[in-house]
């Protein structure tokens, strides 16, 4: 599987068919058994620390350190990546600000809305400026309103030259963003082709996937 | 990047952001259980015995107790910090980021080395007003604090990789550390046991780090330095090369 830069890519699948144990791989999570993964030509275990200095992860999961603010979440993060001083804190409240979580930046994560949190796992993966952004469900939990506000964001982001790979349940989501899509099933790639290419005219992606993924 | 050194710094500040965030929990409490000691063991029941190693029973009591409490919350920050960063998935933050296994484990070692010295610090002073006791040799006290509080550090990363509920945790520090503590020397003086349990006392690691640490105050150790020192180097080199190999395998961190 190959994504180009600046390419905004979906990867599909049933539960447990891949797409996560794929991702944990890419970003150092996971050990894989065999292959290889470049990142913008970096190996990701020989070269790792170029390699993970250009992702930018947004997991499923909220997995906020619990004993730091919102805006330190962020700062902490970019700390943790090599990067200190005043641009930092600037990049961190230009985040808060697009993001919509000024007015929450000095409380605990335990303390905002499921769609704060949501769009806080997107602050943070973009802290450090990556060149590829990997989303695992961006939208799950967020009402339909913060989800088209979350897919004109991640549109800019895009066109402002950002990588996205995108993880949905939500195949409209996909269809709406992707210009490329992957489709896994138990842990091998089954197609990989243009979103336009993949779902003709008439028909709905829910229908190309399901009868992919049933085989 | 060869060695990113803002990240390690971040890890260790965000450790002592930690500590300082529970300090009811992991700073007050020794100072007070400290201040009990002093005054139940040390002053009430110490002034009816003889002096030990040359000063009061209470004064001989106060670089146990700061070997107690540092070797406590050592491993206590330790593998509670990572079994917590396990368990709420946030220790995936320094995962994903360009952070060595090295970066990793000296971030979460120094947070604790921290915490231990202030805990350290505020008990040194404890004894300095209340049985007007203060370390003759600095810089033994601070040499074999540094080295027990990494030791324990270390011990605490393999044991907060290794645990599956918080209740594993426990297990080291009830069943171990703390029976081996409290024989290895904190409240008696090895000339003061029996000669069979003073032979026992030297398959207790605890033992080595007591009888060096209170030279820093008293001037006697029951084993000349080089061995206690070069004992506990030796133990500390030991668990911070597994608590190494584990970080850098993944062990119970990657799939």
């Amino acid at each position: 599987m190959r994504v180009e830069a600046g390419e905004f890519f979906g990867f599909l699948g049933r539960n447990g068919a891949g797409k996560t144990t794929t991702i944990n791989a890419v970003v150092g999570l996971a050990n894989k058994s065999s292959g290889t993964i470049r990142i913008f030509g970096y190996d990701n275990e020989r070269e790792w620390r170029e390699a993970r200095r250009f992702i930018g992860l947004a997991p499923q999961e909220f997995n906020f350190d619990r004993y730091l603010s919102i805006r330190d979440v962020l700062i902490f993060q970019a700390g943790y990546y090599g990067l200190r001083g005043r641009a930092v804190a600037r990049r961190a409240d230009e985040l808060l600000e697009r993001f919509g979580l000024t007015a929450r930046a000095r409380v605990e994560y335990t303390r905002i809305s499921g769609g704060q949190k949501r769009r806080l796992t997107l602050a943070r993966a973009l802290i450090h400026r990556p060149r590829l952004l990997i989303l695992d469900e961006p939208t799950a939990g967020v009402d339909v309103e913060q989800r088209l506000e979350l897919w004109d964001l991640l549109r800019t982001l895009n066109a402002d030259g950002l990588t996205i790979f995108l993880t949905t349940h939500y195949l409209e989501e996909a269809e709406e963003l992707c210009k490329r899509i992957a489709i896994i099933r138990d842990g091998r790639i089954i197609t990989e082709q243009p979103t336009e290419e993949l779902v003709r005219e008439g028909e709905r992606l829910q229908d190309v996937f399901l009868e992919l993924v049933r085989g | 990047m060869r060695f990113n050194g803002v990240g390690l710094w971040t890890l260790t500040k965000r450790e002592l952001i930690r500590s300082m965030k529970i300090i009811n929990q992991v700073i007050w409490p020794p100072i007070i259980t400290t201040l009990l000691y002093v005054f139940i063991f040390g002053m009430a029941i110490g002034s009816r015995i003889p002096h030990v190693q040359g000063v009061t029973y209470a004064q001989f009591l106060i670089p146990g107790l700061i070997m107690l409490q540092a070797i406590d919350s050592s491993y206590g920050e330790c593998s509670s910090s990572i079994f917590q960063g396990r368990f709420m998935n946030h220790i995936q933050e320094l995962l994903i980021a360009p952070l060595s296994a090295f970066e990793i484990v000296s971030g979460f070692v120094l947070g604790s080395l921290a915490r231990a010295l202030i805990i350290a610090g505020l008990i040194t002073i404890l004894g300095a007003v209340l049985v007007h006791t203060l370390p003759r040799d600095w810089f033994t006290y601070l040499g074999v604090l540094v080295l027990v509080s990494v030791l324990f550090s270390a011990l605490g990363i393999i044991f907060g990789l290794l645990a599956e509920k918080f209740d594993h945790l426990a297990v080291l520090t009830t069943f171990v550390i703390t029976p081996l503590t409290f024989v290895g020397g904190v409240f008696t003086a090895a000339t003061m046991l029996p000669p069979a349990l003073r032979t026992l006392e030297l398959v207790n690691p605890i033992f080595y780090t007591i009888d060096a640490f209170r030279r820093s105050y008293t001037g006697q150790s029951f084993l000349a330095p080089i061995y206690s020192i070069g004992a506990i180097t030796v133990l500390c080199v030991i668990t911070l090369a597994i608590a190494l190999r584990m970080t850098a395998l993944g062990v119970k961190l990657r799939t």
